[in-house]
């Protein structure tokens, strides 16, 4: 085992409902924050705009995929019924369109669908193995029943004493370091 | 969640308008119009044909429209749905003149028994079964009094239920016994939706798939059911943005409510996208000339404009108009898409009855206009009429207060 070392990456506001959570996100929303995020146990609804979150670019990735999987069936389709294994069915056209339809609709939802989870867990960040919030203990605490705001060390507005100071009056009573181990674990 | 929940001041209690003003006057002018025009063409053996046919394309419209707003109010309390509870008085302002619905068949059914050579529907002349084989076998559904029968008794069902769940909304504003009164229209919401289901269906076979005797589609009622909901959609989300702009609702409509107006609305453009494209690849497919009749009297005769158009207006346009998530809640966006959807509704029931005047490419002229114009008038003259009467906010129901603080 390596030397391990703790480095401060942030604070963490700690809160036992959602209201209060809402009220301290509006106010780091509003100190001007870019590098930060909320944490829940559950979906808190209107969070986004307390937050200033604009709109998602999920959307982008799902209809962009979407358009693909069409055209990646109509290839297929195309090349399968009228290049490599033309059957003529019904004495209709080799290239017959309406027969294409169902499987392009399907594609459509394929990737689309699929794209969208991808894209979804990308912006997360889901599927780290290891995050900072293990290191400052509060992962159970967030994923079972309280509410935490986090705020990275690398925002420009971050300064240790100033962003406490904004968690509490904001109504925290429970604010502290976000910590990161170093030496171990990362590298892997 | 409740977290901005501050108290919300109490809404207006008292009908929105003092008097039916000018959207009255301009439904009477519509319904002056419309009459004088289905009145002109009553003369004559071949304008009278032309007017069977426009009677049953404004019937059809204003029937839609109103079964369409009844099967709104039905989901939303068979679902108990919170975000919708604020527009149900503005669906259920659509519903009421169901009655009107019942009136508009009567010529319907005077056609058929009185001119029925001159009737939109082959079936109903003696002259014309005899000898065919299939009207023949279809004679004991397909009869002028089966028919007359079978349309009373669903006329009726609608009527009934239309004005049960009216009268009990309305009594819910007086203050006492909401809660009771929600769990009898929940109640009465599941048989509703099973004999609408069933009603729908074959009251379209009956009505409109029946003006072609011969041909035949079993997808046909629940394609007549996309329409349908989307014309309810439509009235229902433009009159409730005219309504909010005008003030008339307060501040109680958000983005966050209309969004689910704006998503049904998305939805069931696709759905009958998927439907009415089911019932031609079938078909294509199949290739039978006793079903591929339909869609060659749709695109033979100059019909194929009309075909086209209806895909880009059914589909392409709303599609594009409400794909993203901003736009299912911008209100005049979604008022432009509702008044789209009424004229992809008016042009796909002209496209499926229209054609069924063989050998005629398709016609606009006053005969066909004038029964649109008067039944159209007639409902927004009622409609007009109900916003004098009763408050636009169901207040008075249990979970009004929860409706209004919905967020996505």
């Amino acid at each position: 085992m390596t030397s391990e070392t703790r480095k401060t990456v942030g604070l963490v506001g700690l809160f036992d409902d959602p209201d209060s959570l809402m009220k301290a996100a509006e106010a780091c929303r509003d100190a001007g924050f870019r590098k930060w995020d909320c944490h829940t146990p559950y979906p808190v609804h209107g969070l986004d705009r307390a937050m200033g979150m604009g709109p998602s670019p999920v959307p982008y990735v799902t209809i962009t995929a979407g358009f693909i999987g069409i055209g990646v069936a109509l290839l297929m389709q195309g090349w399968m019924d009228v290049i490599d294994y033309p059957i003529r069915i019904g004495g209709k056209p080799l290239w017959s369109w309406p027969a294409f339809v169902p499987i392009c609709f399907e594609l459509f939802v394929l990737f689309a669908a699929g794209s969208t989870l991808g894209a979804v867990l990308f912006m997360c960040r889901l599927g780290r193995f290891h995050s900072p919030l293990h290191d400052s203990g509060v992962m159970a605490d967030i994923t079972s029943s309280r509410f935490a705001i986090v705020l990275d060390a690398e925002d420009s507005k971050f300064s240790p004493q100033a962003s406490e100071e904004l968690l509490r009056k904001a109504g925290c009573t429970d604010v502290r370091p976000l910590v990161e181990n170093t030496g171990e674990g990362e590298a892997h | 969640m409740s977290s901005h929940s501050a108290s919300h001041s109490p809404v207006a209690t008292a009908p929105p308008f003092q008097s039916g003003g000018s959207l009255q006057s301009a439904a009477l002018a519509m319904i002056i119009l419309g009459g004088a025009a289905s009145a002109g063409a009553l003369a004559g053996d071949e304008a009278r044909h032309r007017l069977a046919f426009a009677w049953v394309w404004g019937f059809a419209f204003v029937w839609t429209i109103v079964l369409g707003s009844l099967f709104f109010v039905a989901i939303q309390h068979i679902t108990r749905s919170v975000w919708s509870v604020i527009f149900r008085r503005v669906a259920e302002m659509w519903v009421a003149p169901a009655w009107l619905v019942g009136l508009a068949f009567v010529p319907v059914a005077v056609f058929v028994f009185a001119f029925g050579a001159h009737s939109a529907y082959p079936w109903a002349d003696p002259a014309v079964v005899t000898g065919d084989h299939l009207l023949e076998a279809k004679k004991n559904y397909l009869n002028p009094n089966a028919f007359a029968l079978r349309s009373a008794i669903f006329l009726l069902l609608w009527i009934g239920f239309a004005a049960y769940f009216v009268k009990n909304s309305l009594a819910q504003d007086a203050g006492s016994g909401g809660e009771q009164r929600a769990g009898k229209m929940r109640t009465a919401s599941a048989p509703f939706l099973i004999i609408f289901g069933l009603s729908v269906t074959f009251a379209s076979f009956d009505w409109l798939m029946s003006l072609d005797p011969h041909w035949f589609s079993t997808i046909y009622g629940v394609y007549v059911f996309a329409g349908m909901t989307l014309s309810g959609l439509a009235v229902i989300t433009l009159s409730a943005v005219l309504l909010s702009a005008k003030g008339k609702m307060g501040s109680v409509v958000t983005g966050d409510h209309l969004y689910s107006l704006g998503g049904l609305l998305f939805a069931f453009t696709c759905f009958w996208t998927y439907i009415a494209f089911s019932q031609f690849m079938l078909i294509w497919c199949g290739n039978l000339p006793e079903e591929t009749v339909f869609f060659i009297h749709r695109v033979e005769h100059g019909w194929k404009p009309v075909t086209l158009a209806l895909i880009a207006v059914r589909f392409i346009a709303p599609f594009l108009l409400l794909l993203s998530r901003t736009a299912k809640m911008n209100a005049g966006r979604l008022a432009f898409v509702s008044v789209l959807v009424l004229v992809g509704q008016l042009l796909d029931l002209y496209w499926l009855i229209m054609p069924c005047a063989e050998g005629h490419g398709p016609r606009l002229g006053w005969q066909e206009l004038g029964p649109v114009l008067l039944l159209t008038g007639l409902l927004v003259f009622s409609v007009a009429r109900f916003l004098t009467k009763h408050r636009i906010l169901p207040s008075g129901d249990p979970m009004f207060e929860k409706s209004r603080e919905f967020h996505l």
